[in-house]
């Protein structure tokens, strides 16, 4: 019964996911150089069933980020999609990387994030986020694979009409691998979007490995360096 | 440059757009060109057996018109009444406000059942197909919903109908205008409320979806909000949903818009193992009759 309702607000989740968990993978798993440039151009969502398909949410970031030394890079995403809806939000963060590759053992960055959502005095979110990675260059290219938990931390004890809000913390398992050129990266990753929390009883159909919790999302990225 | 493209993006921030509100409306992609009813080979929720059926003479199938306050122009829409539309100004009549998808072949076994509420067409049912529903002229819109109903209303009472022999239905989106007329300076009140399967507004959509405590208005310019509505409801109120409703959650939709009636009467129905649309067959098609029967008759 629920294909026979939920078509409508699909687009609810669609876009509200977009918004939420659009942090990937624009944010920088290792920091770049010192004094370096770039800028990412970012695609994807999480998965769900919309009519008979499943397909990606289209959401679109933009983002730039500096090398403020060799191991610590500030950034700043844009949320395109967000825009189109009215909404200004933007992603501030760094990156930090805390250790070095050492042969199998992976190196290891951190990177705390203030994502902020603003339409108006009323309708004013911050979300903070916290992502660690662990990652593990390779090859003559230095192309990189990595895993990691990116986190969402919803700081509001109450929901509409006074209803506690359950669930403070947003984790989402993450991999992805990152193809490296001189000037340029690009980046494919995928993470399930709170695996912890039940995906039924709701609005949309997720599509999820895990079947009745979480989302998955699919993520793309291209990074120019300058 | 720099400086351009962030004027760009934050002008984009403030002019865009971009709203969900049209999605609150899934009327059938696919036109129809007259509604079948009883022929009706489409995706149903149910479907009654004989002993539920409606003599033709007693389904009467017309078209109103219907205009909200600062429109310039009418829009047609289609109405169905299952009785005898001669005996309108001494029956009681239920009119049923349905949900958001397709038209009213797909809703027609719930009204076909709701006149067999107590016995038999006992009742009156009137349903409409909103704007850009079904046959309805016109494109769906907040608005224009609680015209349609309205324009519904209008007819009802020049056909004799009382405020006191006026039962609102609403289920899913109808919840909305069935509500919303409950309470408001339209052409009628009703005597008493019932909804199936209400949602609480769109923010609770919003935050169902996202998990998160997100403000509704970042995607939609909504005002539906059953909620508050619900509060400045008096007449007696009926209440039923599926505990399993895996479109609009029981306790974050329907359970909310439950506490916050606060009139003379109110009275909960939470079928188990009922989704979204099957209550009515979950429940049991003769328990559901009786429980809408008494509400009606005894409160």
């Amino acid at each position: 019964m629920k294909k026979n309702h939920s078509i409508l607000f699909c687009p609810v989740a669609f876009f509200c996911l977009s918004i939420v968990f659009s942090c990937s993978p624009v944010k920088y798993i290792k920091p770049l150089d010192k004094n370096q440039h770039a800028a990412t151009i970012s695609f994807g969502g999480p998965l769900i069933k919309y009519g008979s398909a499943t397909i990606p949410i289209p959401f679109l970031v933009g983002n730039y980020g500096y090398g403020i030394d060799s191991s610590l890079t500030g950034f700043a995403s844009f949320n395109i999609t967000s825009a189109l809806f009215g909404n200004f939000q933007v992603e501030l963060g760094a990156t930090k990387q805390l250790l070095n590759q050492k042969k199998y053992i992976p190196a290891v960055s951190i990177t705390p994030i203030a994502n902020i959502i603003y339409r108006n005095k009323e309708a004013f979110k911050l979300y903070p986020q916290l992502a660690v990675n662990a990652f593990w260059e390779y090859g003559k290219q230095k192309n990189m694979v990595y895993i990691g938990l990116d986190n969402w931390f919803e700081l509001a004890q109450k929901r509409a009409y006074e209803v506690k809000q359950s669930n403070h913390v947003i984790f989402m398992p993450t991999i992805g691998h990152s193809f490296t050129g001189k000037k340029w990266n690009f980046i494919i990753e995928g993470k399930i979007i709170a695996p912890n929390l039940s995906n039924e009883k709701l609005v949309v159909d997720y599509e999820t490995p895990l079947k009745k919790h979480g989302a998955l999302g699919v993520y793309l990225g291209y990074t120019r360096k300058f | 440059m720099k400086k351009i493209i962030f004027l760009t993006l934050t002008v984009l921030s403030f002019t865009s757009c971009l709203r969900l509100d049209d999605n609150l409306f899934n009327p059938a992609s696919i036109k129809i060109t007259e509604y079948k009813l009883d022929n009706y080979t489409g995706d149903l929720d149910f479907r009654l057996d004989v002993t539920y059926q409606i003599p033709d003479s007693l389904i009467h199938i017309f078209q109103l018109s219907s205009q909200a306050a600062d429109e310039s122009k009418a829009t047609n829409i289609y109405a169905i009444y299952i009785g005898n539309i001669d005996s309108i100004s001494s029956d009681s009549v239920i009119m049923y406000c349905h949900g958001n998808r397709d038209h009213m072949d797909f809703y027609w076994e719930r009204a076909k059942l709701l006149a067999n509420t107590k016995t038999k067409n006992r009742f009156g049912v009137l349903m409409i197909d909103y704007r850009g529903f079904g046959l309805s002229e016109g494109k769906p819109t907040e608005k224009g919903l609680y015209a349609d109903v309205d324009a519904a209303l209008k007819w009802l009472k020049i056909k004799g109908l009382t405020n006191d022999r006026l039962i609102m239905y609403g289920f899913s989106l109808g919840s909305a205008p069935a509500t919303k007329l409950s309470v408001g300076d339209y052409s009628m009140k009703p005597a008493k409320l019932l909804l199936e399967a209400p949602f609480a507004s769109a923010e609770v959509m919003v935050q169902d979806a996202s998990g998160l405590a997100m403000p509704g208005i970042f995607f939609t310019d909504l005002q539906i909000n059953n909620a508050e509505e619900i509060k400045k409801v008096q007449q007696p109120f009926f209440w039923i949903h599926g505990e399993a409703d895996d479109f609009l959650n029981i306790d974050t939709h329907g359970a909310i818009v439950y506490s916050h009636y606060n009139g003379i009467y109110k009275e909960a129905n939470r079928i188990p193992n009922a989704g979204h649309g099957s209550i009515p067959e979950t429940f049991g098609f003769q328990n559901y009759l009786n429980a809408v029967g008494d509400f009606i008759t005894q409160h």
